[in-house]
């Protein structure tokens, strides 16, 4: 289920909603607007500049996303006193797990009912989605109305007449349109296979949510506890020390996923106050968390403790803790030498290269384990999941030839001709020309699976004047394994 | 394995910031964005290996991609060379009529670019990718597989001269290290012919000038 309250910028007790004004973010675009503001043609996205030039009466307000979050705090915990699964996605928006406790009120319906009544307490102007997962609940809650506030989604047949934008993504809608493809229901019938090969991961995702599967977090195990904590003594009563100890706390709690190459997607935030009393919060994000992110929601989570109508934070903080959940290595935190807008631009150059070359044409590699080059290597398709290897690097793999790696490597050995005298190698023919050999190594005997009818080889690195190869004589025959380039 | 990114500057013989930080204008080992490279060399002169060390730093970057025309690169040496596997895409196209459209695509989205050039592929082709990389600032490293660039078109230029690997006698032992004799030509050698002597060892290359203008000098690449 998800709760939503639309414009909850311009809840604030400076702004009377009847009048001509608008809430713009750090970016400068248009987050709130009252409805003659939206009357006169301001819209969501627009640039401040833009909509003061559509509505020049209009007074702009800068968003303060804390003071929201404090006023939205009696309305998360009124909610948590019905159904205690709360996850704060923003001020204004908290996603609630129905399941268990449909149980305990005996019914989706009687329970909705319960919350529904419990925020007209809070004045009403809320909307409620109701659905199987977070994507459709979000977007049922935005067809909510003031009349009919609950908006449930029964089937699949509410996202298939959703619109493209939708997925959140302005250049894959735009490419979607471009093909025809206008909702959601025509991107669920497009065959999986066809949407991964061309938009990569990105597509599989959109084709999943299209399909009725919500975004799935692609969970990864890691070995450490992830839970970062922070201890105070004294215990830290002023709301700038507790800011400086969000910051740090999230910078520690993503440091230690880094090197995993994992980010979260929801954290719970604990506090305890000096007087013992314990209080838990939990956010999520559609996105991984950054460690800027985090930073910013654990600020909002204090200042809303600390200042709320609620207890509060009795005595001051001793203990600030978040732990991490729904690790996933997708959007990662990038290093400071990393370009998040070139990666962008990256893969949408290999996107356009996958059209030309085709998609067995555009790969990745990662090693596995075997004895020759051509065995360590494991290709797979740009864009895709990488299919575990059964070999195991660390295993022994005897006649394996030792590093460096020959740079140059043909899918298949090709024949080459060595000339031996008295078991020596002597000379290599390179095109047209026989080349004496300088130096080599070897023979290294490789045990042929005999159950296969696959015969033993043996292997030389053989030194020339021009370069060194690596080749094996097999039934006889000689032929180039690899080169070092 | 990732290699050092450390370098030595070769006046002082100090270290210095690695590529990418360092406020010092690009030597010719470090490939700056936009400029191109030519590599010159048959199979097992160890340009393959050059170009990968060319290549590593803007790896720290980003994502960058090789042009395989042959189909035999084997992606385990550019790891050795510093090339993280997550940051390294391969496009295998041997179609002389796509090979520009490709490149094009590349050039204008990853960090860097190394690419074998297939016989056939005109000038006014090469000319262009070189245009766009400019524009682009995306360094690009070209080995051509038969003919030569076009004139002008590559800032540095190196040319395999010689290779002698050690590690190996009458049948004992494996290959360790080599060392290749290259010369280097183009904007980025001064304008001026100078012959290089390279010690490859593990994906580690220490560079010494040989002869050119300058005093010799000795410094790591990746």
């Amino acid at each position: 289920m998800c709760v939503w309250y639309p414009e909850w910028a311009l809840r604030r007790p400076d702004v009377s909603p009847e009048t001509l004004v608008q809430v713009v973010d750090a970016a400068g675009l248009v987050v709130a607007r009252s409805v003659p503001t939206a009357r006169a043609g301001v819209e969501i996205g627009m640039h401040r500049r833009t909509a003061e030039a559509v509505c020049p009466a209009v007074t702009t307000l800068d968003q303060d996303a804390t003071l929201e979050m404090l006023r939205f705090e009696p309305i998360v915990e009124a909610i948590e006193s019905l159904v205690p699964r709360v996850e704060v996605v923003a001020p204004g928006e908290v996603m609630v797990a129905l399941s268990g406790a449909i149980t305990y009120y005996g019914g989706e319906e009687t329970l909705v009912g319960r919350v529904d009544g419990e925020l007209d307490r809070f004045g009403g102007g809320h909307r409620i989605g109701v659905a199987f997962g977070p994507f459709s609940a979000h977007h049922a809650a935005r067809r909510a109305t003031d009349t009919v506030p609950v908006r449930r989604v029964e089937d699949d047949s509410f996202l298939e007449n959703l619109d493209v934008s939708t997925l959140g993504s302005d250049d894959l809608a735009a490419t979607f349109r471009w093909l025809g493809i206008r909702t959601l229901g025509e991107v669920a019938q497009l065959p999986i296979d066809a949407v991964t090969a061309r938009f990569g991961r990105r597509g599989a995702d959109a084709h999943e949510i299209a399909s009725g599967v919500d975004r799935t977090v692609d969970v990864r195990a890691i070995p450490v506890d992830p839970c970062v904590s922070m201890e105070f003594d004294p215990p830290i009563l002023e709301m700038e020390q507790a800011a400086f100890a969000s910051r740090d706390l999230a910078r520690r709690l993503i440091e230690r996923l880094a090197p995993h190459g994992v980010a979260p997607h929801r954290v719970v935030v604990r506090a305890r106050a000096a007087d013992g009393t314990e209080r838990t919060r939990t956010w999520r994000s559609v996105d991984p968390f950054s460690d800027g992110a985090l930073a910013e929601r654990i600020r909002w989570q204090l200042r809303a403790w600390i200042d709320g109508v609620s207890a509060g934070i009795r005595g001051g903080l001793v203990r600030l803790e978040a732990e991490p959940s729904e690790l996933s290595g997708s959007g990662r935190q990038l290093t400071l030498a990393e370009d998040a807008a070139g990666a962008e631009q990256a893969r949408r150059s290999l996107v356009e290269v996958q059209a030309l070359a085709g998609s067995d044409g555009v790969l990745v590699a990662s090693e596995q384990g075997g004895r020759d080059p051509v065995d360590r290597i494991l290709w797979s398709r740009w864009g895709e999941d990488t299919a575990a290897s059964a070999r195991d690097v660390d295993a022994p793999w005897p006649g394996r030839i030792p590093g460096p790696a020959p740079a140059l490597v043909p899918p298949d050995p090709v024949p080459f001709s060595v000339r031996f005298v008295d078991g020596i190698p002597d000379q290599v023919r390179l095109r047209a020309r026989w080349e004496p050999v300088l130096s080599w190594a070897g023979p290294w005997r490789a045990v042929g699976r005999w159950w296969h009818g696959e015969s033993h080889a043996d292997r030389y690195q053989i030194v020339t004047s021009v370069g060194a190869y690596l080749c094996e004589i097999r039934d006889g025959r000689t032929w180039l394994l690899a080169v070092y380039d | 394995m990732v290699a050092s990114l450390e370098r030595f500057d070769h006046r002082i013989g100090h270290p210095v910031a690695p590529l990418g930080r360092s406020s010092e204008p690009p030597g010719i080992w470090a490939l700056a964005p936009g400029q191109v490279a030519g590599l010159d060399g048959g199979p097992g002169s160890g340009m393959t290996r050059l170009g990968w060390s060319l290549l590593a730093p803007h790896a720290q970057r980003g994502q960058v991609a090789y042009v395989d025309v042959r189909g035999w690169m084997n992606p385990a040496a550019a790891w050795e060379s510093g090339i993280a596997p997550d940051r390294l895409v391969v496009v295998r196209c041997d179609d002389v009529t796509v090979w520009g459209r490709v490149m094009g695509a590349l050039v204008a989205g990853v960090h860097g670019l190394f690419a074998e050039v297939p016989a056939g592929v005109r000038d006014p082709v090469l000319r262009t990718v070189g245009a766009r990389a400019r524009t682009s600032g995306t360094p690009v490293i070209l080995r051509p597989l038969g003919g030569a660039l076009p004139g002008g078109l590559a800032h540095l230029r190196i040319e395999a001269r010689s290779v002698a690997w050690d590690g190996v006698e009458g049948g004992h032992g494996h290959l360790r290290s080599r060392r290749m004799g290259v010369e280097a030509s183009g904007k980025a050698a001064r304008g001026m012919q100078q012959t290089i002597e390279v010690v490859d060892g593990q994906g580690a290359h220490d560079v010494r000038l040989v002869s050119g203008v300058g005093a010799p000098s000795s410094r790591r690449l990746a």
